[in-house]
C-alpha cells in the first residue's frame, strides 16, 4: 500500500519526463495508459480500509529543500525578467522565511505522509477527473497551433501537477505542503502563459504574486507552529490544545482562501481563464483551488468557536458576492470561474464547522463540483474549437449544429442547480443545517440570508447563459462532427455524475422518492424531446406584432455599480485581517 | 383516499376556483361576468382549434412544466419533505423559462428574463417559510405538520411575506409583470396556441391549488380556519388585482425581497427566542 | 350527456376570443370596440376575453380602411390565426371604405385582402349593433371547418415540408411577385 502512495506521487512526475519526445500516436497511447494506471491505482488506495502512514529518510528531505530554494530561484529569476516587482518581493521573503524555518528544528516528530479517509476521497477526485481531463487536453491541444514537443511539454507539466496534487492532498508535514503549494503555483503559472501573448504573461504573472501571498502566510503558519507547539506536522497542530494558540490555524485558513479565490483575490482565477480550457478545467475548478476547503477541513477540529462562526459568515458573503458580479460578465469561462469561486466560499464556509454533518455536506460538494464544473468547462472548451465562440454575446443557433453540446451544457447547468443531483443535494442538506443551527443560535441567520440568496442567484446566472443556447437557426452547410474523444470525456463525466447519485442513494443522504421523482422527470424530458415529432401541427412563424424585421436577441446582463464592488472588496480585506486577528487573540 | 381523489381532480378544481374568480372580479366592476364554467368552455374550444406550434422543444418544456407543477401539488398533499418539494417547484419555473427561451420570439424571452427576476424575488422567502414550518413544527413533512396543531401565531409575519409573494405565482396586479398582458403580450404563453396553449392554461389553475394548499398548510389541522383564510385571501387578492397598477419588475425584485426578507428574518429570531 | 361532453364543436360559440385590429382606422370604432368590453355593454359574459394574440384568438375583428402599411400586417395576422376563424369588419370605412372610398392611400375595404364573414356597417358602428355582428359571426364560426382559409392577396399557400404542413413563410411583402 506504501507503494501505490510512492507511485501516484512520484510515477507522474516520470511520465510527465518521457511525454514531450515522442510522437502524436505514442503520446495518445501512452497517456491513455498511464491515466488508466492512475485511475486503478487510487481506487485500490480508496478501497483499502486503514490508514497509511509513513515518513521520507532524510535524503529525500535534503532533496526535497533543494527544489525548494530552486523553486523559489525560478520565481526571483522571473519576477526580475518580467520586471514585476511584487513576484519577486514575495519571493525573496519566502526565501528569508524558509531560512529562519530550517534553523529551528522540531521535537515532535510524526509521519511525513497520512491517508486518511479525507485524502483518499481527495485522491480519487485529482486522479479521475483530473485523467478524464488529460485525455480530453490530448484532443484540445492538438488542434492548437504549436510546435509538437510543445504540445508533449503541454500534457506533461499536467501529469507533473497530478503527481504534486497527490503528494499535496496526503502530506502530514507542513514544510512538505508547503512545497507542494508553491508546486502548484508553479504549474498554475507555466500553464497560464503557455500560449505566450501578453494577456496571458500578465496574468499569469498576477497568479504568481497572488498565490505567493498564500505561501507568505503558510510559512508564517509554519513558524508559529515551531515556536508555540514545536512540530510541523498537522496532526501533532491539531491534537495539542488547540485553543490556546490559534495563529497558526487561522493563517492556514488565509492561505487557503487565497489558493480558493476567494473575494478580494478572485483577479488570479479571472485572468487565469485565457490559458487553454483544460488548464482552466483541471487547476481552476475541479483539482486545484479544491485546496482551499481541503485544507479548512483539515484544521476546522482546531477553530474556535468565534473564529468559525466568522468563517461561515464572511464565506457565504463572498457566495452571494460573486454570484452577483458574474451576471455583468460576457466571457463564458469567466461566468464558470465566477461560479467556481462562489461554490468554493460555500464549501470552506461548511468546512469551518467541523461537525460530522457538515464534512459530509463538504465531501459532497466537492465531489460533485468537482464533476460539474470539469464537464461544463469541457464544453466551453469545445465551443472554442469547433464553433469559436468564447463571448456569449456571439452564440446563435448552437442548437442546430450541435444538440448534444447544448444537452451537455443544459445537463451540466441542472446538476449544479436542480434535484437530484449531487451539487444540489449540497446545497439541499446545507439549509437543513443551517435550520439545525438556527435553533440553537440565532446569529446562524446572517448566513442562512446570504446562501439563500447566493443560491438563487446563481440558478438565476446559469440559465441566464442559457438564454442564445436553445434558439434554433437555420444550420449552414459546415456541419463538422465533434471530435470522437471529446464527446468520450464529456459522456464518461456525465455517466459518473449519475453513478455518483447512485452511490449518495446507497449511502442513505437521499431518500427513495426523492431521486426517483426528478430522474423520473429528466428521463420523460429527455424521451419527449428526441421522440416527439407532431406531425399534424402546422408551423408557424413567431409573433413579432406582425412585423417584417429580423430578431436579434441577446441575453441581459446586470452592471453592479463601482461603488458598491469597491464596498465589497474592502469589506473581504477587513474580513482577511478579522481572521488574522481572531486567531492572534 | 381524499388524498388520491384530490390529486388526481386538481386540474378540474382549479378551473373552478378559476371560473368563480373571473365572475368575483366582474363583479367587482358591475358586470355580470361569464359562467362558471367558462375556463371548461374555454378548454373545449382550444381543443378544437387547429393545432400550431413554433418547434418541438418549445412544446415539450411546457407539457413538462404542467406536469412537474402537478406533481408539485400531489407531493405536498400526499406528504413530502417541504424543502424538496419547494426545489420541485423550482424545477418547474426552470421549464417554462426554458420553454421561453427555445424560441425566436423578443416578448417571450423577456418574458422569461422577467420570469427568473420573479423567482429571485419569492424562492428565499419560500425556503425561509419553509424552515420556519421546521422550528416551529419540528419537522419538514407535510403529513405530519397537517396533523400537528394549530401554530399560526408564531408564524404570523412569516405567513404575511407569503402572502406578499402570492400575487406573483398567480401573475396578478400589482406583480403580474412576469405576464403582462399588453405589455409584452402575454410573456412565455405568447406562442403557444390551440391544445398547447391548453396546457399552459391548466397550469395556471394547478398554481392556485398550490397555493391554497400552502395556506391550508398554515392552518395545519385547522381545515375550518383553513377555509376561511383561503376565501378571505381570495377575495382580497382579487381586490388589489383590480385596483392596483402593475409594477417594473425591479421594483418588484425590490419590494418584495426587501419586505420578505425582514419579515422572515424578525420571525425567525421570534420563533428562537420566544 | 356523453355527447354533450364531445360534442366539441358546440363550444367554439361559448368561448369566443377575439384579436382586435387597426388597420388605419380613426379609432372611433376601436372605441366603440372598447366600450363594448366595458360594465354597461359587458362582451365577457359571452366569455369573449380580448387578447392581443393571434394565436389564441377565433373573432379577427378589423377596423379602418386598409392603408398602404397595414396591408401586409393584416395579410400576415390573419395568416396567424388558427383555424376556424371569423373575421367581422367593423364600421363602413373596413366594409367598402367609408368616407374614404376612392382616396390614393386606402383599399377600399378589406375583403380585397381577407375573406369575411360579417360586415358591421356603421359611422362608428354603435356597440349593440358589434355585439349582434359578433353573435352573428358565432354562428357562422360553428359552421366552419379547420381547412386553411388563404388571403387573396399577398400570399401564398403554405409549404408542404416532410409532411408537416408549413405557414411561416405564406405573407409576403409588397414589391415581392
Amino acid at each position: 500500500m506504501q507503494g501505490f502512495i510512492f507511485m501516484l506521487i512520484f510515477l507522474p512526475v516520470i511520465f510527465a519526463i518521457t511525454l514531450p519526445f515522442t510522437s502524436v500516436r505514442i503520446r495518445t497511447l501512452s497517456t491513455i495508459l498511464y491515466v488508466a494506471f492512475l485511475i486503478f491505482t487510487s481506487l485500490q488506495v480508496f478501497f483499502h480500509t486503514d490508514t497509511i502512514a509513513f515518513s521520507f529518510s532524510h535524503f529525500q528531505h535534503i532533496a526535497f529543500i533543494v527544489v525548494d530554494f530552486a523553486l523559489l530561484g525560478y520565481f526571483i529569476f522571473q519576477g526580475i525578467k518580467y520586471k514585476q516587482n511584487l513576484v519577486t518581493i514575495l519571493a525573496v521573503v519566502q526565501t528569508i522565511l524558509f531560512i529562519v524555518v530550517l534553523q529551528f528544528s522540531s521535537s515532535i516528530f510524526s509521519s511525513d505522509i497520512i491517508v486518511d479517509d479525507l485524502s483518499k476521497i481527495m485522491l480519487l477526485v485529482v486522479n479521475i477527473v483530473g485523467g478524464i481531463i488529460i485525455i480530453y487536453a490530448l484532443k484540445y491541444i492538438d488542434l492548437e497551433e504549436l510546435k509538437e514537443c510543445k504540445k508533449g511539454l503541454f500534457i506533461g507539466i499536467l501529469f507533473f501537477f497530478i503527481g504534486v496534487m497527490n503528494f499535496l492532498v496526503t502530506s502530514n508535514n507542513i514544510e512538505l505542503f508547503f512545497l507542494t503549494f508553491e508546486l502548484t503555483t508553479l504549474c498554475s503559472y507555466l500553464l497560464i502563459r503557455y500560449r505566450m501573448d501578453d494577456i496571458a504573461l500578465n496574468n499569469a504573472l498576477r497568479a504568481l504574486w497572488m498565490n505567493q501571498v498564500g505561501g507568505v502566510a503558510i510559512l508564517v503558519s509554519l513558524l508559529g507552529s515551531l515556536y508555540f507547539y514545536e512540530s510541523l506536522y498537522f496532526d501533532v497542530l491539531l491534537r495539542s490544545g488547540a485553543s490556546d494558540y490559534l495563529l497558526p490555524i487561522a493563517l492556514l485558513v488565509v492561505a487557503a482562501m487565497v489558493k480558493g479565490a476567494s473575494l478580494p483575490f478572485e483577479k488570479w482565477l479571472l485572468g487565469a481563464m485565457v490559458a487553454p480550457t483544460p488548464v482552466s478545467a483541471i487547476l481552476h475548478s475541479a483539482t486545484m483551488v479544491k485546496i482551499a476547503p481541503y485544507l479548512v477541513l483539515k484544521i476546522s477540529p482546531a477553530l474556535s468557536p468565534s473564529l468559525s462562526l466568522f468563517i461561515v459568515i464572511f464565506g457565504s458573503f463572498v457566495f452571494m458576492s460573486a454570484s452577483l458580479m458574474a451576471f455583468s460578465r460576457d466571457f463564458f469561462k469567466e461566468i464558470l470561474g465566477l461560479s467556481t469561486i462562489a461554490l468554493l466560499a460555500l464549501m470552506v464556509a461548511l468546512a469551518s464547522l467541523g461537525t460530522q454533518q457538515a464534512t459530509t455536506i463538504v465531501l459532497i460538494l466537492i465531489v460533485f463540483h468537482a464533476l460539474s464544473k470539469a464537464l461544463l468547462f469541457l464544453q466551453a472548451g469545445i465551443l472554442e474549437k469547433q464553433y469559436h465562440l468564447k463571448y456569449l454575446s456571439d452564440i446563435d443557433g448552437v442548437i442546430s449544429h450541435s444538440k448534444v453540446v447544448v444537452f451537455f451544457i443544459l445537463i451540466g447547468f441542472a446538476s449544479l442547480t436542480l434535484p437530484p443531483f449531487g451539487a444540489f443535494l449540497g446545497k439541499f442538506m446545507t439549509i437543513e443545517l443551517l435550520a439545525d443551527l438556527v435553533a440553537t443560535n440565532a446569529l446562524y441567520i446572517i448566513p442562512m440570508v446570504f446562501i439563500l440568496l447566493g443560491s438563487v442567484f446563481l440558478t438565476m446566472l446559469y440559465f441566464k447563459v442559457v438564454t442564445k443556447l436553445l434558439i434554433q437557426a437555420e444550420p449552414t452547410q459546415d456541419k463538422a462532427p465533434i471530435p470522437y474523444l471529446f464527446v468520450l470525456t464529456s459522456s464518461s463525466l456525465v455517466a459518473l455524475l449519475f453513478y455518483g447519485i447512485y452511490k449518495v442513494y446507497q449511502l442513505g443522504y437521499i431518500g427513495t422518492f426523492e431521486l426517483l421523482i426528478p430522474l423520473a422527470i429528466l428521463g420523460v424530458t429527455l424521451l419527449l424531446l428526441i421522440l416527439s415529432s407532431y406531425k399534424g401541427a402546422h408551423r408557424v412563424k413567431e409573433y413579432n406584432c406582425a412585423e417584417k424585421d429580423e430578431v436579434v436577441i441577446q441575453a441581459f446582463y446586470f452592471n453592479i455599480q463601482k461603488k458598491y464592488l469597491d464596498f465589497i472588496r474592502y469589506v473581504c480585506i477587513l474580513a482577511f485581517l478579522t481572521i488574522i486577528i481572531l486567531g492572534a487573540i | 383516499m381524499v388524498e388520491i381523489a384530490l390529486i388526481l381532480l386538481t386540474p378540474i378544481l382549479g378551473g373552478l376556483v378559476y371560473g368563480v374568480e373571473r365572475i368575483l372580479r366582474a363583479r367587482m366592476q358591475n358586470r355580470i361576468g361569464p359562467p362558471l364554467l367558462q375556463p371548461f368552455y374555454d378548454m373545449y374550444k382550444l381543443l378544437d382549434k387547429q393545432a400550431i406550434l413554433v418547434n418541438s422543444y418549445h412544446i415539450v418544456f411546457a407539457l413538462l412544466h404542467m406536469i412537474t407543477l402537478w406533481i408539485t401539488v400531489a407531493l405536498l398533499i400526499v406528504g413530502f419533505h417541504l424543502l424538496y418539494v419547494i426545489f420541485i417547484h423550482l424545477i418547474a419555473t426552470i421549464f417554462l423559462v426554458l420553454a421561453g427561451y427555445s424560441v425566436r420570439s423578443v416578448y417571450s424571452h423577456i418574458g422569461s428574463n422577467r420570469e427568473l427576476m420573479a423567482m429571485v424575488a419569492y424562492e428565499p422567502i419560500l425556503i425561509f417559510i419553509a424552515v420556519g414550518f421546521y422550528l416551529v413544527y419540528g419537522t419538514f413533512d407535510t403529513a405530519v405538520i397537517f396533523n400537528s396543531e394549530l401554530m399560526l401565531d408564531k408564524m404570523i409575519l412569516l405567513f404575511m411575506a407569503f402572502l406578499i409573494i402570492i400575487p406573483i405565482k398567480l401573475k396578478k396586479s400589482p406583480f403580474d409583470a412576469t405576464e403582462a398582458h399588453q405589455e409584452i403580450v402575454g410573456g412565455v404563453e405568447l406562442e403557444y396556441g390551440g391544445v398547447f396553449f391548453e396546457i399552459l392554461y391548466m397550469a395556471k389553475w394547478i398554481e392556485y391549488i398550490f397555493i391554497f394548499t400552502i395556506v391550508f398548510l398554515f392552518c395545519a389541522d385547522s381545515f375550518i380556519l383553513g377555509m376561511v383564510l383561503s376565501v378571505v385571501i381570495f377575495f382580497v387578492l382579487n381586490l388589489i388585482d383590480n385596483a392596483t397598477a402593475r409594477i417594473k419588475i425591479a421594483d418588484l425584485l425590490k419590494i418584495v425581497l426587501g419586505f420578505g426578507i425582514i419579515l422572515s428574518i424578525i420571525n425567525l429570531i421570534g420563533i428562537v427566542y420566544v | 350527456m356523453f355527447k354533450k361532453l364531445f360534442n366539441f364543436k358546440a363550444y367554439r360559440k361559448k368561448s369566443p376570443w377575439i384579436l382586435h385590429y387597426n388597420a388605419g382606422s380613426c379609432n372611433g370604432c376601436d372605441i366603440e370596440i372598447l366600450a363594448c368590453l366595458s360594465p354597461k355593454y359587458d362582451l365577457e359574459r359571452f366569455g369573449v376575453l380580448n387578447t392581443g394574440n393571434p394565436k389564441q384568438s377565433d373573432v379577427f375583428l378589423v377596423t379602418g380602411p386598409v392603408t398602404f402599411r397595414s396591408r401586409e400586417r393584416l395579410v400576415e395576422l390573419y395568416n396567424q390565426i388558427p383555424e376556424p376563424k371569423v373575421v367581422v369588419a367593423v364600421g363602413s370605412c373596413t366594409c367598402t371604405g367609408g368616407v374614404f372610398r376612392g382616396m390614393y392611400n386606402v383599399e377600399d375595404g378589406i375583403d380585397r385582402y381577407i375573406p369575411v364573414d360579417v360586415y358591421v356597417p356603421g359611422c362608428a358602428a354603435s356597440p349593440e349593433l358589434i355585439i349582434d355582428g359578433v353573435v352573428k359571426g358565432l354562428e357562422v364560426l360553428e359552421t366552419k371547418t379547420k381547412q386553411i382559409e388563404v388571403p387573396f392577396k399577398l400570399s401564398t399557400s403554405p409549404e408542404q415540408k416532410d409532411g408537416i404542413v408549413d405557414r411561416t413563410n405564406m405573407s409576403k411583402r409588397i414589391g415581392d411577385d
